[in-house]
C-alpha cells in the first residue's frame, strides 16, 4: 500500500482551486436536486401540485431532479475526490489543474443547459440519460478535460505498484467517456431501432453506476478506511479481484429491468447470472473495509452507512433480478427505492464521508462548525433510512396490487399514498441535511486560518476530534 | 498491477466485452421486417400515421412514460393480460417502425400498449381528451394542453363537452391546442391486435396450462 505519504502536504494546496470548485459547484446541484426531488415526491400523493404548467410534469421533475443529483453532485464531487485521492496516492501536485477549472466551468455550463433542455421538453426519456442530446457532446468534452489531470496523476505516479484506490479512480475516469460516446452514438447520432434503444439504455446506466459511480465511490472509501482506522485492511489481497469482477461483469446486470420486456429472454438471463456474480464483489468489499464500523467521527459514521448501503444494495440487486421477484417489484416505486439505496445511500454517503476528510486538508483550516457536521450525519442516516423504506413499502404494496386485477388504479394509489407521504418527508429531511453541509462549507471557506495547517495536520483524526 | 499499458487494456476490453450484449442483440433485432400476413395481403405493423408519430413526440417531451409502461409482459408473468392491457406479449416487432420506443419503467398508471385495442371497450378521443383535461385520481390534469376560447357564435367543433364544476365560464368553451390533438391520435393509435407468429405460441401454451379462460 502506498497511502504513506505525508499527511501535510503543499500538494494539497495546489489543487485547492480547481477541486474546491468542483466540490463547491456539486453542492450546489445538490442542494438543487434535493429541492426538485421534493417536487416530485409532493406529485406523487397529491396530482395537482404544480399540474398547470407544461414545465413542472412529474416527468419533468423526475428528470430534472435524477440528473442535477447524478451529473450536478455526483459527478462533479466525485471527479474532485477521485482526482485528490489520485494526486494524493501518486504523491505528485495536480498537474493540468487550470484544465480541471475550464473542463469544471463548461461541465457545469453543460448540466445548466441540460435542465433548461428538459424543462422545455427535451428529455430523452431513457433512465439516467435524460441529458438532452445537443448538450451531451459538450458534457463529453469537458469531461475529457478535467480527466486529463487525472490520467497524468496516474501515468505519473511516484510509487509503480499501485493501490486499489487508484485502479477504481481511473477505471472510472476512462469507462465514463467510453460509455458516454458509445451511448451517444448508437441512441442518438446512428441510432439503432426499435427496442435496440431500451437494451442500449439499460448497459449505459448500469455502466454509470457500475462502471464510473460506484468505482469513484469505492476509492473514496479505501483511501479514507485506512488513513483514519489507522489499520491495514483485512483481506486486501482479494481488492483486485474484487476489482476485475465489478469491471468485467458489471455492465452486463444492465438487462435485469428488462425482464419480461420484448427483448429476447437470453439477455435478461445473461444480467441475472451477472447480479449473481457481482456478489462476489461485494463481499469482498465488505471484507476489506469493514473495519469503518463502530469506528467513531462523521467521516467514518458516513463511510460505514455508505459501505453498508453498498452491499445491501448490490444483494437486493441480485435478489430482486430473479423473476420470481422482478414480477412483482419491476416498474414499482421498489426499483425507486433500490436507486435511491445505490446512488444516495451508497455513492453519495461514501462521497459525503471523504468529503468530510478532504476540505480541512485541501483548504488548510478546520471545519467551521462541528454540530453541523452531527447534524447533517444524523439528518442523511435518517433520511435514506426513511426513504428508502417508505419508497420499498409503497413499491411492495404496488407490485401487490398490480397482480391482482380487481384491484383499480385509484385504489392502489390510495395504498400507497401513506407511504409516499412519509418518503416526501423523507426528501424534506434529507434537504435540511444538506443545507447543513452546505452552509458549513461556505463558512469554512470563508473563516481565516486560525492554526497553522501543519498543527492541524499532525493528528490523523482532527475530525474524529471535531466530530 | 504495475503494467500500466496491460491495466489500461483490460479496461478496454473489459467494456467492449460487455457491448457484446448490445450488438449480439442488434444481430438479432436489428434487422427484424415487418410480418406480410398472405391473408390480409398486408403487412404488420403499420407504420404510424404522421399525426401520432408526432403525438408520441408529445407523449415523449411529457414525460408520460414516467408513470406509463407500453411493454406487455407474456400471460402468466405478472397480470398484464388479466388487466386487459392486451391479448398478448408485446414483442420487439411491435416497435420497429417507432424512432423513439417509450417502453418506460414505472406503472404508476395503466399500460398504454394496447390503450386503443383494449376489450370490451377501448376509450376514444373524447374520453381521453375529458382525461387529459380534468385528470383521474393520480392522473394530474393536463389543463395546459387546452386553450380556453370566447365563443363568438357557434360553438367550435372541437370543444370539449364539459358538465358541472369542470365546464368553462358562459360564453367560453375549452379547446384543445395541436398538442393535445396529435397526442390524442398517438393514444388512438397504439395497438396490438395483430398476433404475430412470434407472440402466438407462448400465449396458447400460456392459456392451456391456465385452464383457458376464453
Amino acid at each position: 500500500m502506498s497511502h504513506d505519504t505525508q499527511e501535510v502536504s503543499a500538494n494539497d494546496a495546489h489543487a485547492r482551486g480547481p477541486l474546491l470548485l468542483l466540490l463547491g459547484s456539486g453542492l450546489v446541484w445538490l442542494v438543487l436536486s434535493g429541492v426538485l426531488a421534493l417536487i416530485a415526491s409532493v406529485q406523487l400523493h397529491t396530482p395537482t401540485f404544480l399540474a398547470s404548467c407544461a414545465w413542472f410534469t412529474y416527468g419533468h421533475m423526475q428528470a430534472l431532479q435524477e440528473t442535477a443529483f447524478v451529473y450536478g453532485w455526483l459527478a462533479n464531487a466525485g471527479l474532485a475526490l477521485g482526482l485528490w485521492v489520485l494526486t494524493r496516492l501518486g504523491g505528485e501536485a495536480l498537474r493540468a489543474g487550470n484544465w480541471v477549472t475550464v473542463g469544471a466551468l463548461f461541465w457545469n455550463l453543460g448540466v445548466t443547459l441540460a435542465l433548461v433542455g428538459i424543462v422545455a421538453g427535451d428529455a430523452t426519456g431513457h433512465s439516467l440519460l435524460q441529458l438532452p442530446r445537443y448538450v451531451q457532446p459538450l458534457l463529453l468534452i469537458a469531461y475529457g478535460a478535467i480527466a486529463v489531470a487525472g490520467v497524468l496523476a496516474w501515468s505519473g505516479r511516484r510509487n509503480e505498484t499501485s493501490y486499489a484506490s487508484q485502479w477504481y479512480v481511473f477505471a472510472a475516469l476512462f469507462l465514463f467517456p467510453w460509455l458516454f460516446s458509445v451511448a451517444q452514438l448508437t441512441l442518438f447520432v446512428l441510432p439503432m431501432r426499435g427496442v435496440m434503444q431500451a437494451v442500449i439504455a439499460g448497459w449505459f446506466a448500469q455502466g454509470v453506476f457500475t462502471l464510473w459511480l460506484a468505482p469513484l465511490a469505492l476509492a473514496a472509501a479505501y483511501y479514507v478506511v485506512p488513513k483514519v482506522t489507522g489499520r491495514v485492511l483485512p483481506a486486501y489481497q482479494f481488492a483486485s479481484l474484487a476489482f476485475w469482477v465489478l469491471i468485467v461483469v458489471g455492465a452486463w446486470t444492465g438487462g435485469r429491468h428488462l425482464i419480461g420486456g420484448p427483448v429476447p429472454a437470453w439477455i435478461s438471463s445473461l444480467a441475472i447470472v451477472a447480479c449473481s456474480l457481482l456478489v462476489f464483489h461485494y463481499l469482498v468489499v465488505w471484507l476489506n473495509l469493514k473495519g469503518a464500523l463502530g469506528h467513531g467521527g462523521a467521516v467514518m459514521k458516513f463511510t460505514a452507512f455508505g459501505l453498508l448501503a453498498y452491499v445491501i444494495g448490490g444483494c437486493a440487486d441480485a435478489f430482486t433480478s430473479i423473476r420470481s421477484f422482478a414480477v412483482i417489484t419491476q416498474f414499482t416505486y421498489f426499483t425507486q427505492a433500490q436507486q435511491q439505496l445505490a446512488l444516495y445511500g451508497g455513492v453519495s454517503m461514501l462521497f459525503f464521508g471523504v468529503l468530510y476528510f478532504a476540505v480541512p486538508r485541501l483548504t488548510g483550516k478546520t471545519w467551521a462548525s462541528a454540530a453541523l457536521i452531527g447534524g447533517h450525519a444524523t439528518t442523511a442516516i435518517l433520511g435514506v433510512l426513511l426513504l428508502v423504506i417508505s419508497l420499498g413499502v409503497a413499491g411492495w404494496t404496488q407490485g401487490q396490487a398490480l397482480l391482482k386485477p380487481a384491484v383499480t388504479f385509484p385504489e392502489i394509489a390510495a395504498a400507497t399514498r401513506p407511504w409516499l407521504l412519509l418518503a416526501t418527508a423523507a426528501y424534506a429531511v434529507l434537504l435540511v441535511g444538506n443545507l447543513m453541509l452546505v452552509v458549513n462549507f461556505l463558512q469554512t471557506l470563508a473563516a481565516k486560518p486560525t492554526v497553522p495547517a501543519a498543527a492541524l495536520f499532525q493528528a490523523t483524526s482532527d475530525i474524529k476530534e471535531t466530530a | 498491477m504495475k503494467n500500466g499499458t496491460l491495466f489500461f487494456l483490460g479496461l478496454f476490453a473489459s467494456l467492449t466485452v460487455s457491448f457484446a450484449v448490445v450488438l449480439l442483440a442488434n444481430h438479432q433485432l436489428g434487422a427484424l421486417t415487418p410480418y406480410f400476413d398472405d391473408g390480409e395481403g398486408k403487412a404488420f405493423p403499420d407504420r404510424m400515421p404522421g399525426v401520432a408519430a408526432r403525438g408520441q413526440l408529445v407523449y415523449r417531451d411529457l414525460g408520460c412514460a414516467s408513470c406509463h409502461t407500453q411493454q406487455v409482459r407474456r400471460p402468466g408473468f405478472g397480470a398484464d393480460q388479466t388487466r386487459g392491457w392486451g391479448e398478448r406479449q408485446s414483442v420487439a416487432r411491435d416497435y420497429i417502425f417507432q424512432p423513439f420506443p417509450q417502453l418506460g419503467a414505472m406503472r404508476i398508471g395503466p399500460d398504454l400498449t394496447n390503450s386503443a385495442g383494449r376489450k370490451p371497450s377501448a376509450l376514444d378521443a373524447e374520453d381521453l381528451m375529458n382525461l387529459l383535461y380534468a385528470g383521474q385520481g393520480a392522473m394530474p390534469a393536463h389543463a395546459f394542453l387546452f386553450n380556453q376560447v370566447k365563443v363568438t357564435g357557434e360553438v367550435p367543433a372541437k370543444a370539449l363537452k364539459l358538465t358541472g364544476s369542470a365546464a368553462p365560464a358562459a360564453g367560453y368553451a375549452i379547446v384543445p391546442s395541436e398538442q393535445a390533438q396529435t397526442l390524442v391520435a398517438y393514444l388512438l393509435n397504439l395497438n396490438t391486435v395483430y398476433d404475430y407468429p412470434e407472440s402466438r405460441p407462448v400465449v396458447q401454451a400460456a392459456a392451456q396450462a391456465e385452464g383457458a379462460h376464453k
